[in-house]
């Protein structure tokens, strides 16, 4: 109990102090690092709140979390990389770096928290088809939003090549892909939040 | 995984809530596992075996024809 006490006294002083050390000019990052441990800690947090104690880690929850992680590690990577290439064109030259690591990180925690539950609730009440609707949704996703990023540039390419507006990859990469994005991510968030609402019907208190 | 745990648990009148107490997981582990949407470690199955005063081949069968003994 003392160990826990300490733990928990231990990380809200370093939180504060981190606060206030990066607080000066950082403000984004220091908001993104608060609402990112929220994030992180809210199994914790929720079952402090609601039942007193830290709540059990059995096997199936450490499944999960390393699930979780795993994602949220592959995503960070991508989403790094991404944000790198961006950088090197100069297409946040009017944002602030540390705006964008602060959104960076918020996503990230967001990516977290979906990918969490999703192997904690979503996945077991989900049937077959409607996991495989949901991977569909996501491949989607990601093949628009690449696409959409080749097409701009393939634009530009032959926009100069042919001294002309091209419209084709114009329409692809303004109109057509950014739509499929929108469409799969919505769908996809559809399939989620049936899982996760099936998940809390389940299960007699019996 | 098929499992008999709802129906030993029913036996003995233990509720989720408790079994998961005994063997130390959580209730939505002993629920996916009465659903069998969960495949739990030999450990784990050893401890509900045991808490449920049984063996472990009476409350779990594994359902794969390819892999059925002949």
């Amino acid at each position: 109990m003392k160990t826990k006490l300490f733990l928990i006294i231990y990380s809200a002083v370093s939180l504060l102090g981190l606060m206030m050390l990066l607080s000066r000019e950082n403000v984004y990052v220091v908001g993104a690092i608060v609402l990112g441990v929220l994030l992180l800690g809210h199994r914790e947090l929720w079952s402090l709140i609601r039942h007193r104690r830290m709540p059990v880690i059995d096997e199936r929850v450490r499944e999960n979390l390393s699930g979780a992680m795993k994602t949220t590690g592959i995503f960070f990577f991508i989403a790094s990389i991404v944000l790198l290439i961006a950088g090197n064109f100069d297409v946040f030259k009017n944002i602030s770096t540390s705006l964008i690591i602060a959104g960076q990180l918020v996503v990230v925690g967001f990516v977290y928290l979906l990918s969490y539950h999703y192997y904690d609730r979503v996945r077991p009440s989900l049937g077959t088809r409607a996991v495989r609707v949901l991977k569909v949704c996501l491949i989607v996703a990601g093949l628009s939003l690449s696409t959409a990023a080749l097409s701009i540039v393939l634009h530009n390419f032959f926009s100069v090549w042919i001294k002309a507006e091209e419209g084709f990859f114009m329409i692809l990469g303004l109109i057509v892909c950014p739509t499929a994005l929108v469409l799969s991510l919505l769908a996809g968030f559809g399939v989620y939040l049936k899982g996760l609402g099936a998940s809390f019907q389940q299960g007699d208190p019996s | 995984m098929k499992t008999r745990i709802k129906e030993y648990r029913a036996r003995l009148g233990l509720t989720q809530e408790k079994l998961a107490a005994m063997v130390g997981v959580r209730r939505e582990t002993i629920i996916f596992l009465e659903q069998g949407k969960y495949n739990p470690s030999l450990r784990l199955a050893w401890l509900i075996a045991r808490s449920l005063g049984v063996s472990i081949e009476d409350i779990f069968t594994f359902e794969d024809e390819e892999s059925a003994p002949v």
